[in-house]
């Protein structure tokens, strides 16, 4: 009975552990169904900004909204300190939210001198 | 009354009863495995990123194909050239016709949603297009 004993433990610690995963990264957003560019070389995100349906941006789910100011101060920060490129900053838009605050915040990252842009998508 | 301190049975082995523990356990487990919701996964587009200055445009030899994404009344069209369409099949049919090589500009005005806009960059990329660039038009 031990070994079934222990198997059974270690099912739980690892359902515990990915179900606060789960609850602590990921906004929960309904994202554009695409395939995306079936790259599977990502790089790792320094900055993931999530842009909710009502538009409001968020970084995750432990703090509130920000606004474009604080944006733009965040992005400037994370390039400047942790040397991110356009490659680390993914944006997580949910697709009913309008294009309207996507192409705010595009803005902000092109006049911060990003190149392009990773907008996240879901597979269907 | 007496409480009996005495000394265990020779010979009797202490045994400790774990059928409550694994109960338990059992309850916790199926509670962990139906409340865990895993995110499906997520993929990425990566569009080049160009932000329109006044009416200055770049002339070059080979010009890029425009996709303007725009609000048509009621209605999210996709407008090329001369031709507007309002769906993205159509516009799949419209963009595999066009030569690949100068790279292709979906810009994108304010009043759509982001998964409508999104559908022109994937509908671009899987129509071969190595250079999608994304331009946001604000009025």
């Amino acid at each position: 009975m031990t070994p079934m004993i222990d198997i059974v433990f270690l099912l739980i610690i690892f359902f515990m552990v990915a179900a606060q995963f789960a609850r602590e990264s990921n906004v929960e957003l309904n994202l554009p169904a695409e395939q995306g560019e079936q790259d599977a070389e990502h790089d790792p995100s320094k900055l993931v900004l999530n842009i909710l349906p009502n538009g409001e941006i968020v970084l995750d789910n432990t703090r509130g909204a920000i606004d474009l100011t604080e944006l733009e101060l965040l992005v400037e920060a994370v390039i400047a300190i942790d040397g991110a490129t356009w490659q680390n900053i993914t944006i997580r838009a949910d697709e009913d939210s309008s294009t309207k605050i996507l192409n705010e915040v595009l803005v902000i990252l092109n006049r911060q001198g990003l190149s392009a842009t990773r907008i996240a998508t879901e597979q269907p | 009354m007496q409480f009996g301190r005495g000394k265990p049975k020779r010979g009797g082995s202490a045994t400790l009863n774990m059928s409550s523990m694994i109960d338990v356990t059992f309850l916790l487990l199926i509670y962990f495995i139906v409340t865990t919701v895993f995110s499906p996964p997520e993929d990425q587009l990566t569009p080049a990123l160009k932000v329109e200055q006044g009416s200055s445009s770049v002339e070059t030899d080979l010009e890029p194909q425009i996709v303007t994404v725009t609000s048509n009344g009621s209605q999210q069209v996709y407008q090329i050239g001369d031709q507007t369409v309002a769906d993205r099949s159509q516009l799949a049919t419209i963009l595999v016709r066009l030569p690949n090589d100068p790279g292709i500009i979906i810009r994108v005005d304010d009043g759509v949603t982001v998964g409508f806009a999104i559908a022109a960059v994937q509908e671009a990329r899987d129509a071969g297009f190595e250079r999608v660039t994304y331009v946001p038009v604000s009025p």
